[in-house]
């Protein structure tokens, strides 16, 4: 039982981690159907630019203060860089074939990817302790304050993303962009803008994500995007990609799974497990959990 | 154009034959690279580019192949040879097997569940399934290659394989594309919906390609063991399959095309050595710029003998 509520903490942590990240390539797909692979790097870059902006401009202070102002430097940095990504290697392929847009996603990976690298150094980095080490044992299930945190802000963002696409009218624009993009332009919607401002939060909200993911894992690689991307990615797919509730709740499963399969059978095979998860899930619901049956377009 | 193909083809042909005898050994194992790289982007072709499908594990083939030739040469002392049928069996039954329940998906789903399967299949073997597969190490010190009772054991002797194998390769794609199973992949690929109203099979199409892309890359697996007497997980990770998955959307699914992929992708950084940590980073900038200024690829396909004023201009793929 101890292993199980453990575990379940674990993965409740892990899972919030795959939500936000999941929301970043769910938006972007649910807009422009279109697999931003970039978007996994962009959560790794996220995480040096954290380190760095800890390093350099906040003298290495971790008061609370000192804590959100990284957290909100990186967000602003990152959409910054998402909005470059979507200019540069997305809209001139909008009317393109959908696969040329997939090899530019591909191509745009590998340039943070390396970008990274070049910058920060192909070593492994550690990401400095912004959160004190505070743990609280209860009865045998150990949870670090670093959980509640990541936790508890996850959910928040969620929630105010949530609400921010279903009630406000900005997030109207963003529904109808996602259902018909030449009908929304018709009722006087710009979608370029919806889909900077989808780049923005998607890329805001990895940010966050991958400062979490330096926090509670502590060693930052350059190539460590595409491990992360690819399981929020499943994430996605999981719930129904282009579903908002759905990346949240994928996000949760896949984190709570990697987490009993770590805990009960073994973390060597934890990827082969996840993949297995997947594809079972997409032979008896091709479009995911939540996902709603749509007609190919002809 | 047809012209130029007549000429540039056996040209081709004749400076591959003699290539090796020109080059030290470092060059003969970049060529042979090249060769055995460009079969693998060949038959990642016949399924991503010629039949539309969104494969992106197609290393796993290739490792299967190249598994299969180590495990029975090293495990049960099978010649070289004689390995070759099975290691075009085996991974074109995966190819099948595998396909079988996943080629309904739509295209982005279909490209998860192919990564996914080759996340799979590289933990199998870090893991060592069944005890044989070496674990993360591999298997190494394969038996050189031996014909007849010669013992090809030179490099120029590989590269002649390879050669062969590619030569194998260019045939059997040319025969595919005149041929019905060709004709069908084609249509499935331009408009699945009209391809069934026709009466094609399109499943049976889609499963088709998978089987014969994942022979042909198994093939490629046992010359790739032979050049290197060694197989290890590492060497069909995924990264490899979204290599050759950009190789043929880059160059374009035609033949030119994709080995002007290989070409840039494998040979270009060993001339440019001191370029090696910028590599990748210049290659995505590469692959951005290639699609905005030619979204169909460098070299295009064209199929078939379609009279010019027939053809509309179209999104494929979209």
């Amino acid at each position: 039982m101890d292993t199980f509520l453990q575990q379940l903490a674990n993965g409740l942590t892990i899972g919030s981690m795959f939500a936000l990240v999941a929301l970043g390539y769910t938006m972007v797909y649910g807009v422009m159907r279109l697999i931003n692979f970039a978007h996994g790097d962009m959560v790794a870059a996220s995480a040096f630019v954290g380190l760095t902006i800890y390093t350099q401009v906040m003298g290495q202070a971790t008061s609370l203060v000192a804590v959100v102002a990284i957290f909100l430097l990186t967000a602003v940095a990152m959409a910054i860089v998402g909005i470059i990504l979507e200019r540069v290697a997305y809209r001139p392929l909008r009317e393109a074939p959908r696969l040329s847009a997939v090899v530019s996603a591909l191509g745009a990976s590998l340039v943070i990817q390396n970008g990274i690298m070049l910058i920060w150094g192909p070593r492994m980095r550690i990401f400095p302790e912004l959160v004190p080490q505070v743990y609280w044992d209860f009865g045998g299930v150990v949870i670090s304050m670093i959980q509640v945190i990541i936790l508890v802000l996850s959910l928040v963002l969620m929630v105010a993303l949530y609400l921010f696409v279903e009630k406000t009218r900005i997030g109207a624009a963003i529904r109808a962009s996602s259902i018909d993009q030449d009908a929304a332009r018709l009722m006087g919607i710009n979608v370029n803008s919806v889909i900077a401002l989808i780049f923005i939060i998607g890329s805001s909200l990895g940010a966050v994500g991958g400062l979490f993911i330096g926090l509670y894992y502590r060693g930052i690689t350059f190539n460590m995007g595409w491990q992360y991307g690819l399981y929020a990615f499943i994430a996605a797919i999981l719930g129904g990609i282009g579903n908002i509730p759905g990346a949240m709740l994928g996000g949760m499963l896949l984190g709570l799974f990697n987490a009993f399969i770590a805990g009960y059978v073994s973390s060597t095979w934890a990827d082969a497990f996840t993949f297995i998860l997947l594809i079972l899930i997409l032979i008896v619901r091709p479009t995911g959990i939540l996902g709603e049956r749509v007609a190919e377009k002809v | 154009m047809k012209e130029l193909q007549k000429f540039a083809y056996p040209v081709f042909f004749v400076v591959m034959a003699v290539l090796p005898h020109m080059l030290d050994d470092r060059w003969q194992a970049v060529a042979i690279t090249f060769l055995i790289f460009s079969v693998v982007a060949l038959s990642q072709d016949i399924i991503l580019g010629k039949s539309g499908m969104f494969n992106m594990g197609q290393a796993l083939f290739f490792g299967m192949g190249a598994y299969t030739t180590a495990i029975l040469s090293n495990e049960y002392g099978w010649s070289i040879i004689a390995t070759i049928p099975l290691a075009i069996i085996i991974p074109a039954l995966f190819g099948i097997l595998l396909a079988g329940p996943i080629v309904h998906l739509r295209g982005d789903y279909l490209l998860v569940v192919t990564i996914g399967f080759n996340i799979v299949f590289v933990q199998v073997l870090q893991n060592n399934l069944g005890g044989v597969t070496g674990g993360p190490n591999g298997i190494f010190g394969l038996d050189s290659l031996s014909f007849l009772g010669y013992d090809l054991m030179s490099q120029i002797s590989v590269y002649y394989f390879a050669f062969i194998v590619l030569l194998l390769t260019l045939w059997v794609m040319h025969n595919l594309a005149g041929s019905k199973p060709g004709r069908a992949m084609h249509y499935l690929r331009e408009d699945q919906l009209a391809a069934e109203s026709i009466g094609i099979n399109t499943r049976v199409y889609k499963i088709f390609a998978f089987g014969l892309g994942a022979g042909i890359a198994g093939l490629a697996g046992t010359v790739f063991a032979v050049q290197y007497s060694a197989v290890s997980p590492e060497a069909f990770e995924f990264i490899q399959s979204v290599l050759f998955f950009s190789i043929v959307l880059v160059g374009g699914s035609s033949v030119p095309g994709v080995l002007l992929g290989v070409f840039v992708m494998f040979v270009l950084p060993e001339i440019f050595r001191e370029f090696a940590t910028w590599r990748y980073f210049i290659f995505g900038f590469a692959m951005i710029a290639a699609m905005i200024m030619r979204p169909r690829g460098i070299w295009p396909a064209t199929f078939g003998k379609i009279p010019k004023f027939l053809i509309k201009e179209n999104n494929h793929g979209a």
